[in-house]
């Protein structure tokens, strides 16, 4: 359409001004590459893989980034003597290890330069096939931790004469310490009584690995092992248990139709999340539908199909509703909803049907208004479409506070049902971690499940994780004199299990301060014929940080303060933390890529497992070198490419049991670590590692193809790829069928002569092992399966065994119906639930949301993701509530916790309010992932030239005071004061020329864990990290940081929680816990699991 | 001779104007020269008997109307890229699959997009500068009497405008005209997109399977 009279253009040449000087000049000239040198580069690849194949990860040529946009080699050719000006050419090892940063294992690759024995970037492992090339922030960000300017150069410890927390320190050696602490381990065990072996405590944070932590008090003979777990997602495991005797289940992201959530987990914060999201992300892309629940909008939240914020812990509510629906509703062509084939042959029915007594018992409670008429399933489904009728829409719609929001309940309900069996959840943290009760949580969410096929661990549905995981870290025995594993452990410790939470998931271990401060319930159990030791011999957090991250940090403080409770006490900690502080030793060890660990997990349906290495060694050695001494590889290698005297617990243990704690073999510690091949010095990394990896037949077969030669086909073939997956598409794998050969069963591997096994009328075989009545397998129609891991060999919506344990009504998924059952089902029923909350200014804490970038204590020696998380922990408010408040964005807040069962009051911290519409009226929200803190800036050590920073990217330095019942905190300068006035750093130089950008203060969050008293759920021992709290603005004085405590307030609260709401073990007692359900992590015996007390 | 170095040189010359025009926000100096040079001017009809450059010194006009027009044009509402124009899914192509980079690459021409401030080699103002390129590397190979090479150049000159310019540019530019919120950017998108369309017919009728005839002037 040009419709304008035609010009002249020719008049152009005409211009007073040349072309030139009115052109932008965006082009540039180009100046021809030297041809030769470049060859093997170029700037149009085929291409554009990320990962170099295999065969050349050994040595890989690659471009410096630097240059690459504009014009790469053709434009400078590569750099040599003639060409001074060219782009550099790294040349690279490639070595495979596993991201350490959180629990879900994935893949990494360190790219080594050769010349300078430096990490150059961390990038995925393309042959992992969980992560499937790809990582996370925090996985990239490894490079920045490993060179870390305050990272630790060498074991140091507490300067003699000076007190723990004093913040003395003097260098010391590793032969010092495996000296000192050798001989504290064999004085001990030397003792040989029952008191000795609960007087060393391994206490694991993250383990991120499958099974060495464990065989280390295992090996000597203790039962001294405590987990981070019950702070962390026991309440989401019990409710776990009690359905599969399962840990944890496992969905089948990929091929779901519903992408089922409570909270961000999995899909852009939580647990495993990076390489769910991926799978998520691609099941999305087929059309899965995604529905959040959550009292947050979180980024998940954010791009789901639907949201649906509740009243944090009345999830409860909301899945007992579906399933009322699911029970008492048709489809459009008027058939049940219910999966019958599936609930018939897999959910344990039949149990409860035969149960007159706990039927009775239902009538009484009023759950059911009448008895069965007969067993039959017909009639076991009418009596649970009366259990669960009473969960209506209005009730759910007031219970989970819903108003306005009940077309949001329908949209759910069609969204699930349109998605079949194919709705795959993952029950983590938020609520079941977060509640008193939360484990019901998780319970009745696997009841719309179960009841539509979804647990059925088919297609796109959800099976449980112990099908999906391989464990063979802890199993290098052959490798070893005693060439198997330990006989189990006689002793049951009190400290880590005591006999007031017998369901416990796992260890009580964040109130291991509180027992051991605790004279008189020691006393009293002592009195009644428990052994309970008064003080510990030695205790040993691994990687972790019970002081900053576990609630009533103060009390923590304490009984580390108090030397004659912890006689002694070390870290095997990569960084500087909270808890080092008031340690005896610290002793470095290594990161993501400067350790071994065999780690899987159970992303997927698929059993795949990854091995992290030291890659500084690794590379090393393929360049020739050798240590000399073999089982300090690890620690001399990192000493020979300057990363400093970083070792790891690996050969770190097999010297100190081997060599130190048990010299002569005497106390049989010894022999679990001694060498095989090589008798007389500890177990080597490939010796233990070809050993534990060879227990894969088909990783073994396929090691052995490829390394014919080897001497350790195993160990090298997963020190070259780093990641090997031994089974894919596990579905329906209870449906694994049991042989019979009309003389012998054959099950799991073991064979069972038939006169010894014993079928039950539900169909169950029944073997005698180890004293006990073990079940092997189940019949079902005529045909033998494994069956799931419950003693019946279904999923028991029944839990049978609660009802022995003191709990009878939860033994099935419940929850209070009317006022007059809230109290009378209190333990099912939220701490913060909004019955608590009476006056406009009370609020539901929501603490417990993980960000992507931060992960509780292990990101703070990172500059990237200190970086990227500052300023992004304030507490969120919903705006009405912060209108009526008069509270403003950026406003600092005084938030008290107080305590809804003993009524006390904890102290406040004070925090930054962001009002925002994205959590829930009258709910709160501040993660308790920030907040670090440290005493000093940096630490001197007499003799050494430079001073030691300490956490110089990432801690705030605060003031305390402490007098044993009132504990304050209060910041004294930013981080990027604390930086500045330091020079420069000595540490890694080249990585950190950048020190003078640090622009945070890292003042934006508080020490909110240090003010929550500790409660433990009653029945699955996990602290309920939840909290009610009482705000209002900030006084002149206060300062965004400050806490104050009452923490003796907080061991009252502790006491009320135990003492009101616990169903403690009696004299009536034989057992310590069912025998059945996991007991992590060391193997007990019978005799062990014994419980004797008198009444007093 | 003379001629054809003229007619070449006019090329040039428009092609750096309109290069300049569309890729980033006039500047003081450049309004100086349009306003003095009568030449320059006269492709702006509109913008003459537009009374804001009379009422206004430079930087006011530049700040309050001109940047904000661009701004509007170039940057907002408009999309200047040909990928954006012809690709299905109407993504930006900002990387080297994008099929200008490879033509740029065989005539070893490299583009700066952080001096262009543009995401894609394929903006507006790229195009048209590469043109700007090769009538230049066209005019000093007939000045040296390479007239193979001249003829070569203006072959790739056609069928960059065959294959990319005109495929798209035409719609952009009648999109600007539609938009455009002063005088002076309407006149730019019309000089532009005439001038295009004449070339293209020059260009077409240059050459030819035997060559160009620059010989016969």
């Amino acid at each position: 359409m040009i419709n304008e009279q035609r010009r002249t253009f020719l008049k152009g040449a005409a211009f007073t001004v040349a072309g030139a000087t009115l052109a932008t000049g965006v082009f540039e000239s180009v100046v021809e590459a030297s041809g030769a040198e470049s060859a093997e580069f170029t700037n149009t690849p085929e291409n554009l893989d990320f990962y170099p194949p295999l065969e050349e990860w050994d040595s890989f040529r690659e471009l410096d980034g630097d240059d690459w946009k504009r014009g790469g080699i053709e434009r400078n050719g590569v750099r040599s003597e003639e060409n001074p000006d060219g782009i550099l050419v790294h040349d690279y090892t490639i070595v495979p290890s596993v991201c350490s940063n959180c629990e879900a294992g994935c893949g990494l690759t360190a790219w080594v330069d050769k010349k300078t024995m430096t990490v150059r970037k961390y990038m995925g492992n393309p042959l992992h096939s969980g992560s499937r090339g790809r990582n996370c922030a925090k996985g990239y960000a490894t490079e920045s931790q490993m060179y870390d300017p305050d990272r630790i150069p060498f074991p140091i410890k507490r300067a003699p004469g000076s007190k723990r927390g004093e913040g003395k320190w003097i260098r010391t050696t590793w032969d010092e310490a495996l000296q000192t602490i050798g001989k504290k381990i064999n004085e001990t065990l030397k003792r040989g009584d029952e008191i000795s072996k609960k007087m060393i405590i391994y206490h694991v944070g993250r383990p991120n690995e499958n099974g060495f932590s464990g065989r280390v008090p295992h090996t000597m003979g203790i039962d001294g092992y405590d987990s981070h777990t019950n702070i962390c997602s026991a309440g989401a495991r019990e409710g776990s248990i009690q359905w599969a005797n399962d840990d944890r289940n496992s969905p089948d992201w990929a091929n779901a139709k519903l992408i089922f959530l409570q909270s961000s987990h999995a899909a852009d914060a939580g647990h495993y999340f990076q390489q769910s999201a991926g799978l998520i992300a691609d099941a999305r892309k087929r059309g899965a539908k995604m529905v959040v629940l959550d009292p947050r909008l979180s980024n998940s939240a954010g791009i789901a199909d639907l949201w649906l914020p509740v009243w944090p812990g009345t999830e409860t509510a909301l899945y007992l509703y579906l399933a009322n629906r699911i029970l008492n509703e048709k489809d459009i062509n008027g058939d049940d909803l219910v999966d019958h084939k599936f609930v018939k042959d897999w959910i344990n029915w039949e149990r409860l049907m035969a149960n007159r007594e706990y039927l009775k018992f239902m009538v009484t409670k009023g759950y059911i208004s009448k008895m069965p008429k007969d067993e039959s399933y017909e009639s076991f489904i009418e009596l649970i479409r009366e259990l669960y009728s009473p969960y209506t829409k209005e009730f759910v719609v007031k219970e989970c506070k819903l108003e306005g929001m009940e077309y949001k309940l329908d949209q759910l309900f069609e969204i699930f049902i349109d998605a079949g069996p194919r709705v795959a959840t993952y029950m983590w943290r938020a609520g079941p971690i977060a509640h008193r009760g939360g484990w019901m949580i998780t319970r009745a969410a696997f009841l719309p499940l179960a009841l539509r096929g979804a647990l059925a661990g088919d297609i796109g549905g959800v099976s449980w994780h112990h099908w999906h995981e391989v464990s063979v870290g802890g199993k290098g025995d052959k490798a070893t004199v005693a060439g198997k594993r330990p006989d189990k452990v006689d002793v049951w410790n009190e400290l880590a299990w005591p006999p007031e939470y017998p369901l416990s998931t796992y260890e009580m271990s964040m109130i291991l301060p509180h027992l051991m401060m605790d004279d008189e319930w020691r006393n009293k159990w002592n009195a009644r014929g428990l052994k309970i030791p008064d003080r510990l011999a030695v205790w040993i957090p691994r990687m972790y940080n019970p002081v900053w991250i576990n609630p009533d940090g103060f009390r923590w403080i304490e009984c580390l303060k108090d030397e004659s409770r912890m006689e002694l006490t070390f870290n095997l900690s990569p960084t500087w933390s909270e808890t080092n502080w008031y340690c005896d030793y610290v002793l470095p060890v290594g990161l993501a890529g400067e350790r071994h660990d065999q780690q899987s997990a159970p992303t997927k349906p698929e059993q795949w497992t990854a091995f992290r290495q030291p890659v500084l060694r690794v590379a090393l050695e393929k360049m020739g070198w050798k240590p000399k001494v073999p089982y300090r590889g690890t620690l001399e290698a990192h000493m020979k490419a300057g990363l400093g005297e970083v070792w790891e617990e690996n050969e770190f243990f097999a010297e100190l049991l081997c060599l130190h704690a048990d010299p002569d073999g005497s106390l049989g510690v010894r022999k679990h670590w001694e060498s095989a091949k090589h008798p007389g010095q500890p177990v080597t990394i490939k010796e233990y590692y070809d050993a534990a990896f060879s227990l894969l037949p088909k990783l073994k077969k396929a090691a052995k193809a490829a390394y014919p030669k080897s001497e350790y086909p195993c160990y090298e073939f997963m020190r070259d790829r780093g990641a090997w997956t031994e089974n894919t598409n596990i579905y329906r794998p209870q449906e694994k069928r049991l042989r019979f050969d009309g003389a012998y069963y054959y099950a799991h591997g073991h064979k069972y002569p038939a006169y010894d096994v014993e079928k039950d009328r539900f169909g169950v075989l029944w073997v005698e092992h180890d004293g006990r009545r073990k079940s092997i397998g189940i019949e079902i129609d005529g045909e033998l399966y494994e069956g799931f891991h419950t003693p019946d060999k279904k999923l028991d919506l029944f839990c049978e065994w609660l009802i022995d344990w003191k709990w009878p009504e939860y033994a099935l998924p419940i929850y209070p119906r009317s006022e007059r059952e809230y109290d009378k089902m209190i333990h099912i029923v939220s701490h913060v639930h909004h019955r608590y909350m009476k006056k406009d200014n009370e609020f539901a804490l929501n603490t417990v949301f993980r960000l992507p970038y931060n992960i509780h204590t292990r990101s703070v020696n990172s500059k990237h993701l200190m970086e990227i998380s500052q300023n992004h922990n304030p507490v969120w408010i919903y705006t009405k509530d912060a209108e009526r408040l008069g509270i403003k964005r950026g406003d600092a807040i005084k938030v008290r916790i107080v305590d809804t069962v003993s009524g006390l009051e904890s102290g406040y911290f004070v925090a930054m309010a962001v009002p925002t519409e994205g959590t829930f009226p009258g709910v709160l929200a501040c993660s308790h992932h920030a907040g670090r803190w440290k005493l000093k800036n940096a630490v001197e050590i007499p003799g050494f030239e430079h001073e030691l920073g300490v956490m110089g990217v990432g801690a705030p330095l605060y003031e305390m005071t402490m007098d044993g019942r009132v504990g304050t905190l209060k910041p004294k300068e930013g981080i990027d004061e604390g930086i500045k006035s330091r020079p420069k750093s000595w540490q890694f130089k080249e990585f950190n020329k950048d020190l003078d950008n640090i622009w945070w203060s890292g003042l934006s969050g508080s020490w909110q864990n240090a003010v929550a008293p500790v409660h433990p759920d009653p029945v699955a021992g996990n602290h309920a990290w939840h909290q009610k709290v009482i705000i209002e603005k900030a006084g002149k004085d206060d300062q965004i940081g400050d806490i104050w405590v009452n923490y003796e307030n907080n061991f009252k609260t502790y006491k009320a929680w135990r003492d009101e709401l616990t169903r403690p073990l009696t004299s009536e007692d034989r057992e310590r816990r069912p025998w059945w359900i996991k007991r992590p992590v060391v193997p007990l015996s019978k005799k062990a699991y014994e419980f004797r007390v008198k009444d007093l | 001779m003379n001629e054809l170095l003229t007619k070449q040189l006019a090329r040039i010359n428009l092609y750096a104007l309109i290069s300049r025009v569309m890729m980033k926000e006039v500047d003081e100096d450049f309004l100086k020269t349009l306003e003095k040079d009568e030449v320059i001017l006269s492709f702006f009809p509109n913008y003459i008997q537009w009374e804001k450059p009379k009422e206004l010194d430079r930087k006011t006009l530049k700040e309050q109307f001109l940047d904000v027009d661009f701004s509007n044009l170039f940057v907002l509402h408009m999309i200047p890229y040909e990928s954006f124009y012809r690709r299905d899914d109407q993504m930006l192509e900002t990387g080297g699959d994008n099929p200008v980079v490879q033509i740029y690459n065989r005539y070893d021409f490299r583009v700066q997009l952080d001096k262009a401030r543009a995401v894609g080699p394929d903006h507006i103002g790229i195009e048209l500068e590469f043109m700007y390129m090769l009538a230049s590397s066209e005019y000093k190979a007939i000045e040296e009497g390479d007239f193979a090479a001249a003829c070569e150049i203006a072959r790739i000159e056609r069928d960059f405008l065959r294959d990319h310019l005109l495929e798209w540019a035409p719609m952009f530019l009648q999109n600007i005209k539609a938009e455009a919120g002063t005088p002076f950017y309407y006149d730019a998108a019309s000089l532009a997109l005439e001038f295009l369309l004449n070339d293209y017919e020059y260009l077409n009728a240059l050459v030819t399977d035997k060559g160009c005839g620059y010989e016969n002037g």
